[in-house]
């Protein structure tokens, strides 16, 4: 039941969001909701959008979230809390004010925090708790100043008049605007440094939850920079573009990093999330920067959407199947998985296709766009533009490094989670997922693969929000064939996995014919070659740490991972060991510095204030009258 | 360009390949060799002599003999030292791993009759009686001239 009601409120999005893009829904004011501010809506081509993704997102995860909740034991409140969290979603893209923008995004921070905390009975799932909640009432204070200042400056509520006034503000009033809600809306989509939520409330929410902050509610990060950044401030200097590239590039390759070092299947999603979110936004950051080239600044944020809605189908699809291993195995320890293969057919597709989606390979759901975005990169005009000239080829190899790591971490994640013989007894006796999850994760499953193979179908969606944003320009037509205009590439998802399909029928038929044209000798059993060892066993395979620790190797000084080996000699020589123990734990590099130092100078502080509550009344009433004269002073 | 000079001044020390030895009895193979070295127990002279046999100099591959990595890569298996108890397990499913038709080849005294290991307490007993084998090679260690000789005349080039 409130599993239908989020598919129901889910296609409801979809279906809005399309006519959104189509027509466009004027504004529509409901007073009495709120006193003295009301309600106001407003759909046009760019809410359009992103309303048809949640609620293509939400859709599918509504027929996965009733069998994951009876499967995994939710309560039932958790499940009542999911509609609510879409609604909440659809309306932040859906407002038209900027107090109901407000209004919705806190609905949606608090409806989430709840998620989050479901499993509150564990530790880490409160500590994830506690982090979601603070960086994102932090990144809230941001956009509210930011938008605070923006209205007031302004004069104005609704989205509409604030595009019209904006250009007149004075270049301060833009900066400090730009500089709140890129921290506003980056913290929320998951950008450096205000990531470290997302590894942690991502693998603690239940599944459900998790594919739905991550595939939707990040987008609405990218959304707020969209509009607030792109459309209502319009044109910025030269170096909003600039940190939105910086930011997106340090972002992607940090966040894929990670996920190709993590051991946490929902943890490496998660950090994948912010390697992907790291990308749109250096599209973004592209496309303001080549404002000047209509035609390459169409390819960049061609190349950004058709990201957003590609991470949207395989991120959704990840999650949901990580989920359905989770409630097979009770497992998250990539190391202990394993052997899913022959138990769980359907979920090891379902991620397999995740998975190519998200190593930008070809026929996979994010390659079309990673090649759009390298394509804008290269074209980006140099003559003239010293600035472009410098930043483009860095951007190109953040790209291309984000690439090739991200294939090793789902390789790993695939290869080692799904493939081989299983690693532990709960991964031996894993069941396939109840028909519920399949359904959800099979919804999932035909949008990656319509957004590999033929990405066009999302071609007049992108074109009206291309003119919304760039007015009428160039963008790069996705028919067939994919063109650019202005720039000597094409490609084309739905010719080459034709031809692929053709070539693997061929090499198909080729092998029957040869079986056939020839006598084999007849086949023979004999047993696996293990190296002269007994038996094969899965302690002898590769597992996820032991297939990261080149890369971590490498990459030591980003990662600083906390290794410890300790060995103890045996009593009578130095020269033989009794035991030699070997801890490795991976945190967060940027966690580590960043926040703690933070969190424990707040401790401190508090520790320090603490000695002032001594419980006595007589103080308190002091305290009362003090503070009372001091305004009374002050207030004068 | 030193070393156009040196090349010039060293010249030839490749080991002159003089005519084919006779063929042992063995499957035809096709000039083609592939093994497998196995150390059942060796004190390692042998396989010394092995490296000098497979190095430059005596350069086996110049007649088809190849050290592959795997058994399931190989012909037939190369093994040295007397089989010592631990190792005759493995042996014999190095030689169930290796396809037919197949060659075992034993290179040293210890290999033939467990030289100077013989009732050793950790010794199980020659190759032969563990394995069939089909070429034995004296000597201990052999030298390089001898493995060279048995090979040729398994792979009959």
């Amino acid at each position: 039941m409130t599993g239908g009601l989020t598919a129901a409120v889910g296609l409801t999005g979809v279906a809005v969001g399309l006519f959104g893009v189509v027509r466009g829904l004027g504004p529509v004011r409901i007073g009495w909701l709120v006193p003295l501010i009301g309600i106001r809506l407003q759909v046009d081509q760019l809410s359009g959008l992103f309303l048809a993704i949640t609620g293509a997102v939400a859709f599918a995860v509504g027929l996965y979230a009733v069998a994951y909740a009876r499967a995994e034991r939710l309560p039932r409140f958790a499940l009542w809390i999911l509609p609510l969290f879409v609604a909440a979603m659809l309306l932040v893209a859906s407002a038209g004010s900027v107090s109901t923008f407000l209004l919705a995004w806190e609905l949606m921070a608090g409806a989430s925090l709840v998620l989050v905390c479901t499993e509150h009975h564990r530790p880490a799932a409160r500590s994830a708790g506690v982090f979601y909640a603070v960086l994102t009432q932090l990144g809230f204070v941001a956009i509210l100043l930011a938008l605070s200042i923006l209205a007031a400056a302004t004069g104005t509520d609704s989205f509409a008049e604030l595009a019209h006034r904006a250009a007149t503000l004075p270049p301060a009033t833009r900066a400090v605007v730009f500089v709140l809600t890129v921290a506003g809306f980056g913290s929320k989509a998951g950008l450096l440094p205000l990531h470290a939520w997302l590894p942690r409330a991502h693998p603690e929410a239940p599944s459900p939850a998790s594919a739905l902050m991550s595939a939707a509610m990040v987008n609405l990060g990218i959304y707020g920079l969209v509009r607030f950044d792109l459309q209502v401030l319009g044109p910025g200097p030269r170096w909003w573009g600039l940190t939105l590239l910086v930011l997106g590039a340090l972002s992607a390759v940090y966040g894929v990093l990670h996920a190709a070092v993590a051991t946490d299947l929902k943890r490496l999603l998660a950090y994948s999330t912010t390697e992907n979110m790291g990308l749109i936004t250096l599209g973004l950051g592209a496309a303001l920067l080549t404002r000047s080239v209509p035609g390459v600044a169409a390819i960049a944020l061609t190349a950004s959407l058709l990201h957003l809605i590609g991470h949207a189908a395989f991120k959704t699809l990840g999650f949901l199947a990580a989920g359905s291993v989770l409630v097979a195995t009770g497992l998250r320890d990539i190391d202990r998985l394993g052997g899913l293969a022959r138990r769980m057919p359907a979920t090891t597709v379902a991620f397999g296709l995740a998975a190519l989606g998200a190593s930008g390979l070809p026929l996979g759901a994010g390659f079309v766009s990673e090649w759009l975005l390298l394509q804008a990169l290269i074209h980006a005009p140099h003559e003239g533009h010293t600035l472009l000239a410098l930043v483009m080829p860095p951007a190109v190899g953040a790209v291309a490094l984000t690439t090739g790591l991200g294939v090793a971490a789902m390789v790993k994640a695939f290869g080692v989670g799904f493939l081989a013989r299983p690693r532990s007894d709960a991964a031996a006796e894993a069941v396939e997922a109840p028909t519920g999850m399949l359904a959800g994760m099979a919804v999932a499953a035909a949008a990656c693969v319509v957004c590999a193979v033929a990405p066009a179908a999302s071609g007049p969606l992108l074109r009206d929000v291309l003119h919304q944003l760039l007015g009428a320009g160039s963008a790069p037509r996705l028919g067939l064939l994919l063109r650019l205009p202005g720039a000597a590439g094409s490609v084309s998802a739905t010719v080459l996995a034709a031809a692929m399909g053709v070539a693997v029928l061929l090499a198909l038929a080729l092998a029957l014919a040869a079986t056939g044209a020839r006598r084999r000798p007849s086949a023979v059993d004999a047993p696996l070659w293990t190296c002269g060892a007994e038996r094969l066993t899965p302690r002898m395979q590769y597992t996820a740490t032991s297939f990261a620790q080149p890369l971590q190797r490498v990459f030591d000084d980003v990662l600083r991972p906390d290794t410890d080996v300790r060995i103890d000699h045996h009593a009578e020589s130095r020269y033989l060991l009794s035991r030699v123990a070997y801890s490795g734990r991976l945190t967060d590099a940027i966690e580590d510095r960043l926040y703690w130092p933070v969190v424990r100078l707040v401790r401190t502080v508090a520790r320090g204030l603490r000695r002032a509550h001594s419980g006595s009344v007589h103080l308190y009433l002091a305290y009362g009258a003090i503070g009372l004269l001091l305004v009374l002073v002050l207030a004068r | 360009m030193g070393w156009l000079r040196r090349i010039r001044r060293t010249g030839r020390f490749v080991q002159p390949a003089g005519s084919a030895p006779e063929r042992a009895s063995v499957p035809d193979l096709n000039g083609s060799l592939q093994l497998r070295h196995v150390d059942a127990g060796s004190c390692n002279g042998c396989e010394i002599e092995l490296s000098g046999a497979f190095g430059p100099v005596y350069d086996a591959e110049r007649f088809g003999a190849r050290l592959v990595a795997s058994p399931r890569h190989a012909d037939g298996l190369l093994v040295t030292g007397v089989v010592t108890h631990n190792m005759a397990g493995p042996l014999r499913d190095t030689l169930e791993a290796v396809p037919h038709p197949r060659v075992v080849i034993a290179i040293g005294d210890c290999a033939r009759n467990c030289g100077v290991f013989a009732a050793g307490y950790g010794v199980a007993g020659a190759v032969r009686d563990v394995v069939p084998v089909d070429v034995e090679v004296p000597g201990c260690p052999p030298t390089p001239d001898q493995i060279l000789t048995a090979l040729r005349s398994v792979s009959g080039r």
